[in-house]
């Protein structure tokens, strides 16, 4: 073995919600295919920084660490990317990792994302069955529309393309493209679409779906590959007849 | 307090089953996860849910299903209990179809099924290779309603810390803390369900999520709940491995012809064809893990001398494998850096899944009154070795009965005296002063390191092959370890989002864990399902066709061992012939 | 239920090419003339004058001049819900979403500073707008560059304004359509912007 490599990580650090944050930085040993997840964990087993102080273990989320779970979203060298799927090799160093301030931030790189289930209930997303008992056999549904559900379906709530997106954030009430987009899976489903124009109309409210500015960094971060920024015109057009029917069939 | 108050612990699949069932019939639940539930580990399953749906004009029947799961768990599962979960399968399928997952179809509109390890039929639903996420955001999405309608509460980023028994011993509320404002709280309920999943995470590295760490089971178990085969532990041969994790890598790479090996005297040595050329690369994948270990542990053969050897599909063109295997070559790709299309990839067999759990009867009731176990983190169902895809069924199965019973329990007379404020109070401070202990602990040992090490020595001696007298020697270390952590040093001192501290609290549940899994192999003189010895290689039904049951002993802080017998009345025991491929995921 | 700021996000939108695109348009084909010098220039603005006093004042006020501040007024609130980050996401599609919130800001002053100076004190004092007037006003390099910017600023505001709308309104869906739309409207931008470049360079050649 020659001298042991090591990578630098430069960390945007925060004690807690209303604490000021401050930047650390830490070598952890180079190893093949580490990602950043990975040298999070090696922090956690010797928390001393770079300068030999030691100091608090660094604070993040995860838990599947295949690029599933969505949990351990965060800012690596500025953009919003899953830690566990982001390896070390493949971005230039020194790495710096800071919090999706576009969250409220609990602690470290720990952010609050409640805020994004809080609007799955806006949209109403979910499918209104009578109960998880017997009733009928489940419709049979159009392969291809399936496929395009299943895409959707994906979405692992991990906040990238809010954080991404120039309109999110504290400054206004957006809820967001992946909220948004999830209404369309709902729709698309032969009993979710009984009822599309509430979702629709919830869409039409203050922070739905016209907060939307296209700038289509959501569509170009979303590490599960949705087509967000098809699937928001498409829910416009729906949205904009929903607008008519509104006007005209009452 | 009004009626039909349940506790649920745990969001997977079996909760949030649970926690459906429970509002369905009036009841309401606050349900406590570490993390958002929608990001609970189930959502890592890739394969599918087995259910026999008969739709391939193969004759499929629910018996079927319920014959191959008794013989591949090698008939160590409580039969009553497996059959009624293979016909409730159908129905079950029908019920997420309805709550919108988006199953992959058949040309003509239906659910398409696909084949799987250790069974004939195709009877494998699938959502593509992420089956697991789908159901589960069906039915996050359907609490997700319960929780609008008022009858959800979720505590998320909550840690169950134990359980609270009233005067009679019965399970009345539980102890559990805020992970980010560190608070702990004491609250009272009817009944109580644990469905917290796996224990994998004791193995330091595993293919589970690194929330699966058997803490919460260990902590009833140290309270009185009895853990049933805790030995029977399924290693998955292909994982990449990783220092974070092991990443399953789908068995569907030898299937579509892909090699293993690894060097031997300079040459690439073949070695699953050259010791089972009947069957090459596609032996069973309990032998396949075995040859793996054979070639890395005892010969030392490993790339570079490390525990890993080639699966090789680089000389497969490359269009195929696209067409076949995309998704999964792109998941190495991602995660390792290498293109699989044109180096071979590095793996090793990996811990996967537990068999064993908190023993339950069949209604999942534990042996402590009120609560509940449902999901991966009960025994039930899966005997000695499970079947790929059965497992997200059980989580799910389980749920439509732990749920109902809790109700049946907060309805009966029989659960006695709601706690008093003076018992709350009393259990809370137990939990304050035990956190303030932690958090106060200036020791030389780090958490992590040791926890490191606990996931080598049981990898090391606990998993595919299994010798008494490393058994032995691996109780020993485990004592120590246990001795050692006393004096671990804790860096962050502070009251705030303090994982360091809660996981040191875990760290003692997972050694504790640990022995449990260790002396239950000890204990256990054949080789059955998953389970092998060396000395033993034989199954013997004469001694073993039974229950392994676990319970805690305060004072050595070990396990009693005892057996139970259990039901196996409905389908005769027979050999489970190892010849015959299984092949599958 | 009625969605007063969908409604309302909907009028901004059509308000961006009726009557402001439109009138932009016919600005840049009006100036267009002054390359063909000052009595081409002048006939143009004479054919504009034919239209009666009163209900040219009716058009203004109602068919511009309140379309305009609600696009501007409630167009400003909408840049200031944005974030800029095309440092750190520098996409295309970012970086214009970004310019169109930095244009939106600058038109807001330019055109204030436009309407007020030449069709209340210019126009409305009196003074009819001719070539030699613009001519002199563009001897002064500070209006020239103004206006020059405030010219290419409007022109991309508008075209990168109608790729937008294209998605705001559903039209163009897919990926491909959406690139396509926008590589047009680019082009769009460029035309009118090289005819600006073009007529005020006329002013200056002279
Ligand atoms: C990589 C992989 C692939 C798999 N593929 C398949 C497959 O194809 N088919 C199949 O059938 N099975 C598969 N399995 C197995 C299957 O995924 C699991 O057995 C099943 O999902 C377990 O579900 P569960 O509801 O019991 O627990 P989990 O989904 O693990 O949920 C546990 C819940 O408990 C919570 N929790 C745990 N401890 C605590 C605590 N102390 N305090 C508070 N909350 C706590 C967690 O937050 C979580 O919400 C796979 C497993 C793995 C690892
Ligand atoms: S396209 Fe819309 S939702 Fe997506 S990043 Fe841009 S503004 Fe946000
Ligand atoms: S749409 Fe994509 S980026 Fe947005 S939350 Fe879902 S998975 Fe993440
Ligand atoms: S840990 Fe689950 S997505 Fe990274």
């Amino acid at each position: 073995m020659s001298e042991q490599k090591t990578v630098h990580f430069i960390i945007e650090r925060q004690d807690g919600p209303d604490s000021k944050p401050y930047t650390e930085e830490f070598l952890v040993p180079y190893r093949p295919a580490l990602n950043v997840v990975a040298a999070l964990m090696e922090i956690q087993k010797k928390p001393v920084t770079k300068d030999g102080k030691k100091t608090t273990p660094v604070v993040w989320e995860c838990n599947c660490l295949e690029k599933v779970c969505g949990a351990c979203m965060m800012v690596i060298n500025g953009k919003a990317r899953q830690a566990c799927a982001t390896l070390v090799d493949q971005i230039p160093q020194p790495i710096r990792l800071a919090p999706a301030r576009t969250f409220p931030v609990i602690r470290d790189l720990q952010i609050d994302r409640s805020v994004m289930f809080e609007s799955l209930k806006r949209i109403r997303g979910w499918i209104d069955v009578d109960g998880s008992w017997e009733v009928n056999t489940a419709p049979i549904q159009n392969p291809y529309t399936a496929a395009t559900a299943y895409e959707i379906a994906h979405c692992m709530t991990c906040g990238c393309c809010l954080e991404a997106c120039p309109n999110v954030g504290p400054q206004s009430d957006f809820i967001g493209p992946a909220p948004t987009v999830q209404a369309y899976l709902f729709n698309l489903n032969p009993l979710g679409s009984f009822n599309k124009d509430k979702r629709l109309n919830a869409l039409m409210e203050k922070g739905g779906i016209t907060s939307c500015g296209n700038s289509q960094n959501c569509v170009q971060v979303c590490p599960k590959n949705i087509k967000l920024t098809t699937y928001l015109a498409q829910l416009n057009r729906d949205v904009n007849k929903q607008a008519l029917k509104n006007i005209f069939n009452k | 307090m009004s009626k039909k108050n349940i506790i649920v612990v745990g969001g997977g699949l079996s909760g949030l089953m649970a926690t459906i069932k429970i509002c369905e019939a009036g009841g309401e639940v606050k349900l406590f996860s570490y993390c958002p539930v929608k990001r609970s580990h189930s959502l890592c399953a890739q394969g599918g849910i087995n259910a026999c749906m008969n739709t391939k004009g193969q004759n499929d029947t629910t018996w079927e299903h319920f014959d191959d799961t008794v013989y591949g768990g090698d008939f160590l599962a409580d039969q009553t209990a497996v059959k009624g979960m293979c016909e409730a399968a159908p129905k079950l399928i029908k019920m997420f179809d309805r709550m919108g997952v988006p199953f992959t179809r058949t040309a003509e509109g239906v659910l398409d099924l696909r084949n799987f390890g250790g069974q004939k039929n195709k009877r494998t639903v699938f959502a593509g290779s992420t089956t697991g996420q789908q159901l589960l955001y069906a039915l996050d999405e359907q609490v997700r309603k319960w929780e609008v309608k008022g009858n959800v509460k979720k505590y998320e980023f909550w840690e169950f810390i134990r359980i609270i028994k009233n005067d009679n011993g019965i399970c009345r509320g539980i102890v559990a803390q805020n992970m980010n404002s560190m608070e702990i709280e004491a609250f009272r309920a009817d009944a109580v369900i644990l469905a917290t999943g796996g224990p994998g995470v004791i193995f330091g590295r595993c293919t589970a999520s690194t929330i699966c760490n058997g803490s919460a089971v260990s902590a009833v178990y140290q309270q009185g709940a009895e853990i049933g085969n805790s030995e029977f532990i399924q290693i998955h041969p292909t994982a990449i491995p990783g220092s974070d994790k092991n990443r399953l890598m789908s068995e569907a790479c030898r299937g579509e012809g892909g090699r293993v090996w690894t060097y031997k005297d300079g040459k690439p040595w073949y070695f699953l064809e050259e010791m089972y050329p009947a069957y090459g690369n596609l032996v069973p994948r309990d032998i396949a893990s075995r040859a793996i270990y054979d070639v890395c542990v005892n010969q030392k053969l490993g790339i570079n001398g490390e525990n890993r050897v080639y699966l090789d599909l680089s000389h497969i063109p490359a269009e195929y494998l696209e067409r076949k295997l995309g998704g999964i070559l792109e998941m190495y790709s991602e995660f390792v850096g290498d293109d699989p299309r044109k180096v071979p990839m590095q793996i090793y067999p990996s811990v996967h899944y537990s068999m064993g759990g908190i023993w339950v009867d069949t209604k999942h009731n534990t042996n402590i009154p009120a609560l509940l176990a449902s999901g991966e983190c009960d025994y039930q169902y899966h005997g000695a070795n499970r079947l790929g895809a059965n497992s997200l069924l059980s989580a799910a199965y389980s749920g439509t009965i732990s749920g109902p019973e809790a109700i049946r329990w907060s309805e009966s007379d029989d659960i006695g005296e709601e706690l008093t404020d003076e018992q709350l109070a009393a259990a809370k401070q137990t939990c304050v002063d035990e956190f303030e202990n932690i958090i106060n602990m200036n020791g030389k040992e780090n958490a992590h390191e040791l926890h490191h090490e606990l996931g080598d020595l049981m990898n090391r001696y606990c998993t595919i092959v299994r010798v008494n007298k490393e058994l032995d020697l691996c109780m020993d270390e485990l004592k120590k370890i246990l001795v050692r952590w006393n004096d671990i040093g804790v860096n962050d001192k502070g009251h705030w989002a303090n994982q360091e501290a809660m996981f040191v609290r875990q760290l003692h549940n997972m050694i504790i864990y640990a022995m449990v899994i260790c002396k239950a192999a000890r204990m256990r003189d054949e080789s059955r399902g998953a389970h092998y010895k060396p000395e033993f290689p034989n199954r013997d039904d004469e001694h073993f066709l039974k229950t392994t049951i676990a319970s805690y002993n305060a004072e050595t802080h070990e396990p009693n061992i005892t057996y139970r017998e259990y039901d196996h009345s409905l389908i005769k025991p027979r050999p489970r012939r190892y010849d015959v491929a299984k092949g599958g995921k | 239920m009625f969605h007063v700021t969908f409604y309302i996000r909907r009028l901004h939108s059509i308000c961006g090419i009726v009557p402001m695109g439109l009138f932009l348009l016919e600005h840049v084909l009006t100036n267009a003339e002054a390359m063909g010098g000052p009595a081409a220039f002048n006939e143009a603005i004479a054919r504009i004058a034919l239209i009666p006093h009163n209900i040219m004042l009716v058009i203004e006020i109602f068919g511009l001049a309140i379309p305009f501040l609600f696009h501007m007024i409630y167009g400003l609130y909408i840049a200031l819900q944005a974030n800029n980050n095309p440092a750190q996401y520098g996409y295309t599609r970012n970086w214009q979403f970004a310019l169109q919130r930095w244009t939106a800001i600058f038109l807001f002053v330019f055109l204030i500073i436009h309407v007020v100076d030449l069709r209340i004190f210019t126009k409305g004092g009196g003074t009819p707008i001719s070539y030699a007037l613009l001519d002199e006003m563009f001897n002064n390099m500070g209006w020239f560059v103004l206006y020059l910017l405030g010219m290419l600023a409007a022109i991309f505001h508008f075209c990168n304004g109608m790729t937008t709308l294209c998605m705001t309104w559903g039209i163009a869906k897919g990926p491909r359509a959406q690139s396509v739309v926008g590589k047009l409207m680019m082009l769009v931008c460029a035309v009118l912007c090289i005819v600006t470049i073009a007529f005020m360079a006329s002013y200056k050649m002279h």
